[in-house]
């Protein structure tokens, strides 16, 4: 019940942060430099046609008014029409590009989490040792690396020399992500150094803070087998400051991979994000803002859960969540 | 153990997954593949040139440019005549279709036209076509054109890019860019918007034989050296407008090739409406600080070679421009003009500039260091082309722009150089300049007219608020490109090119 209180509580929390930010979304794209009809019409348009498409376009109505038609259309699932390329819906954009990054993110996933958390558990178990000294080096060394940067080293292995993986990540015309599989795992791998070292850091030091507990003393003297010991008790606590960790990134990991992504030409929703602010896209660029914000609240929400659901001191706990 | 055992088993089938991730590409279909910067706007009238290959496939114009002679050849127009400039008579090609199947008429020249003087378009050549009194189509083949004064070199303006003749019915407002047809050589099979576009063969094109690849596959690449990149690996075969640098990269490798189908314009323009370019002494003291050997080096060519210097914005090539020696370095002449303006101890500008753009960078340094020794220290301002372009360009007090050569010189002096031309970039207000360029444009003899442009030369010379620096455009293609013909108006035939 506690459980479920905590749940539609965080729920609510959730939507008000959603219409909290549209709210600043909007109002931040509304102070930007510039009139959106100038844009559109050109350097050498004169005032009478700027003046005759902003009312066709309806940016004399107040401010209110077009923030609600603009919210009202989200809800709806319209995300409006693209300035910059007239005619072209953005959900025609929108989603392909989204799907793209979702398949990347769980690709990035899947390289990151097991090995983080091998290594991690590794070091933690192996604290003080060779063994932990290399892996806390290598974390350390990746960590400190910019993702623009180990993605250049990755393109120089990998495509240059060894030219096994190509350096752009396009999918050829008449094809799509899923028969290209290949182009995915550069860009993953970057993310990988990113994530590796703080992901295995933190799992490491929480792994050595429940082996010295005393029920793990206890087991251990009690005979188990080591990997038991480590495996079924140890791993199950320890895991708990990490998922914190991954679920924390998991806004970056869905929706602000536009360095990876405008490195590597990866067609998602972080290089559309860039082009929609290069290009000055003004809805475009309030979708896919928006759209990563939903994530990230989103993100937040579920660890939150997962993190209640795996603590039984959270997940029990009477009176106030 | 077995869980564990299972689990890797589906890692290591994911990772194979990842790996064998392959294409198997059409056989026998003569593909071409090109990397372009992503367009922006790709609506005719309206783009910003940086779409030519995918628009150049998709429509016709009425006139085309031979690439080898530069002459004028018929396109959807067969014939054109004028008795003084100022009514032309149009004669269209018959038996055209659009992609949609529905035949090409002298109604849709007529929209096309018309639509230029669109107020809600913002139309590019909105300007140049003020001049039109009215349209008329006594058939379905002829248009007769009546301008309000006589203009001997209208026809020209129908080879500018942004002149695609447009379908009359279709619905540009609604479907806009998502859709573009014409009657040009390819048809738009597939447009995934940022990402890429899928041209086919217009079978019923109306030249025969033409276009001779089967499909044509643009790739919008935001950056140039991912656009390199993707010739490198053979996923493209034309790359065009490289740097000078890529230039030289491509060069040393086997395989590729870099053309130069023609030469373009840097302009570097001091604004005549504020300080301190608004005093002419300045602007001659920053044309005495020029060294255009310098200059043509920082560029990666020679002079008079691939690299042409000159203060008028006439380019070299074309018949109308008139050999003027180059003044000379003089940084003793420059810093008397300096002081003569009441800048004794030198000044500072911003100069604004596109960092992205071939030849930006190396030009706006090289030109920082030669004005240094007269005093004259430039801020410089580098940008990405697209912010350049938005932001800063035609407001600055001195930049450096690419411009495409006009074939007729006159279109490029109304549109940056006439006291109204909608681009004039360095603000240049010069009545006897605004008279020579509406003279130029109504004079039907071609001696009366070069005698303008004479003058008009000697004005630049003297006064003007340019210095035109004349490059080559690069294409960068794999070997196994043939017949690769774009001529000066910019746009790229592509229906000729073929993969060997």
């Amino acid at each position: 019940m506690d459980f479920l209180k905590r749940f539609g509580k965080r729920l609510g929390f959730m939507v008000l942060t959603m219409i909290a930010m549209s709210f600043l979304i909007f109002f931040l794209v509304e102070i930007m430099p510039g009139d959106v009809a100038q844009t559109v019409l050109g350097q050498s348009a004169t005032e009478e046609s700027v003046a005759a498409l902003r009312a066709r376009m309806g940016l004399d109505d107040p401010f209110h008014l077009r923030y609600l038609r603009w919210a009202g259309g989200f809800i709806r699932g319209d995300l409006g029409e693209s300035l910059y390329m007239r005619g072209v819906q953005i959900n025609t954009i929108f989603w392909r590009k989204v799907g793209h990054s979702i398949i990347l993110a769980l690709t990035a996933l899947l390289f990151y989490v097991p090995l983080s958390l091998f290594f991690g558990v590794l070091a933690g178990v192996k604290a003080g040792k060779v063994t932990d000294s290399i892996i806390s080096f290598f974390g350390l060394a990746t960590m400190a690396l910019p993702e623009f940067v180990s993605g250049i080293i990755l393109i120089t292995i990998f495509s240059v020399r060894l030219k096994l993986l190509p350096i752009t990540s396009i999918i050829p015309i008449g094809e799509n992500l899923w028969q290209n599989l290949n182009i995915l795992f550069l860009p993953a791998l970057s993310i990988t150094f990113v994530m590796f070292g703080y992901v295995s850091r933190m799992q490491r030091s929480s792994m050595i803070t429940v082996m010295k507990a005393d029920y793990i003393r206890a087991a251990i003297l009690k005979g188990m087998p080591r990997n038991y010991v480590i495996f079924r008790h140890a791993l199950k606590n320890a895991l708990l400051p990490t998922i914190t960790i991954i679920g924390m990134n998991m806004g970056w990991l869905f929706g602000g991979l536009i360095v990876v992504e405008t490195l590597f030409g990866f067609p998602g929703l972080g290089s559309l994000t860039m082009s929609a602010i290069k290009t000055r896209d003004i809805p475009l660029i309030e979708a896919c803002v928006l759209f990563i914000t939903f994530i990230f609240v989103l993100s937040t929400f579920i660890t939150d859960m997962m993190y209640a659901y795996l603590n039984p001191r959270i997940r029990f706990k009477r009176g106030d969540v | 153990m077995k869980r564990q055992i299972l689990i890797l088993a589906s890692l290591f089938a994911i990772a194979a997954m990842v790996f064998a991730g392959g294409q198997q590409d059409t056989e026998e279909k003569m593909i071409l593949k090109v990397a372009e910067q992503v367009p922006n706007l790709i609506t005719p009238g309206s783009w910003d040139g940086q779409a030519f290959s995918l628009n150049g496939s998709i429509y016709d114009y009425l006139i085309e440019m031979d690439a080898d002679t530069g002459e004028l050849v018929p396109a959807l127009a067969t014939d054109w005549s004028t008795p003084e400039g100022k009514v032309w008579t149009i004669k269209l090609r018959k038996g055209v279709k659009f992609h949609d199947g529905s035949a090409f008429t002298s109604a849709d020249v007529k929209f096309t036209l018309e639509r230029t003087q669109d107020p809600d378009l913002g139309h590019l050549k909105a300007q140049d076509f003020e001049i039109l009194e009215k349209i008329e189509t006594p058939d379905d083949h002829t248009v007769v054109i009546t301008l309000k004064e006589p203009y001997p070199t209208f026809n020209f303006i129908f080879t500018d890019y942004n002149m695609a003749i447009l379908s009359s019915e279709y619905d540009y407002v609604s479907k806009g860019e998502s859709a573009p047809m014409g009657t040009g050589p390819f048809k738009l099979e597939n447009l995934i918007p940022k990402e890429s576009a899928l041209l086919v063969k217009n079978d019923s094109y109306w030249a025969a034989g033409l276009p001779k690849a089967d499909e044509l596959r643009i790739y919008f690449v935001p950056d140039i050296d991912s656009s390199v990149s993707l010739l490198e690996a053979g996923q493209v075969d034309i790359v065009p407008q490289i740097s000078p640098v890529i230039k030289r990269r491509l060069e040393a490798l086997d395989g590729f090739k870099v053309l130069s189908p023609y030469q373009e314009s840097r302009f570097i323009a001091m604004a005549q409406d504020r300080e301190p370019f608004s005093d002419n002494k300045v602007r001659l003291a920053f044309k005495y600080t020029m060294d255009p050997e310098i200059l043509a080096k920082a560029c990666q060519g020679t002079l008079g070679k691939e690299i042409f210097y000159n203060e008028t914005p006439i380019v070299n090539g074309l018949a109308q421009y008139k050999e003027i020696p180059f003044r000379g370095r003089d940084i003793n002449r420059a810093k008397e003009l300096l002081a003569e303006a009441g800048y004794p101890n030198g000044l500072t500008v911003e100069f604004f500039y596109a960092s992205d753009h071939p030849y930006g960078t190396d030009i706006a340094q090289t030109v920082k260091e030669l004005a240094a020794p007269a005093g004259i220290n430039l801020d410089l301002k580098g940008f990405p082309r697209d912010i350049y372009l938005s932001q800063h360009w035609l407001n600055g007090p001195m930049l450096l722009t690419g411009w495409g050569v006009r074939v007729d010189p006159s279109m490029l002096l109304m549109l940056a150089y006439h006291s109204e031309g909608p681009w004039n970039e360095s603000h240049m207000n010069n009545p006897r300049v605004d008279e020579l360029i509406e003279m130029i444009r109504g004079e039907v003899s071609p001696q009366t007219r070069q005698g303008y442009y004479d003058e008009l030369q000697d004005i630049f010379q003297e006064e003007g608020t340019v210095i035109n620096l004349q490059v080559p455009y690069l294409v960068g293609v794999s070997n196994a490109v043939k017949d690769y013909r774009q001529p000066v108006t910019m746009l790229p035939q592509l229906k000729y090119a073929t993969i060997e």
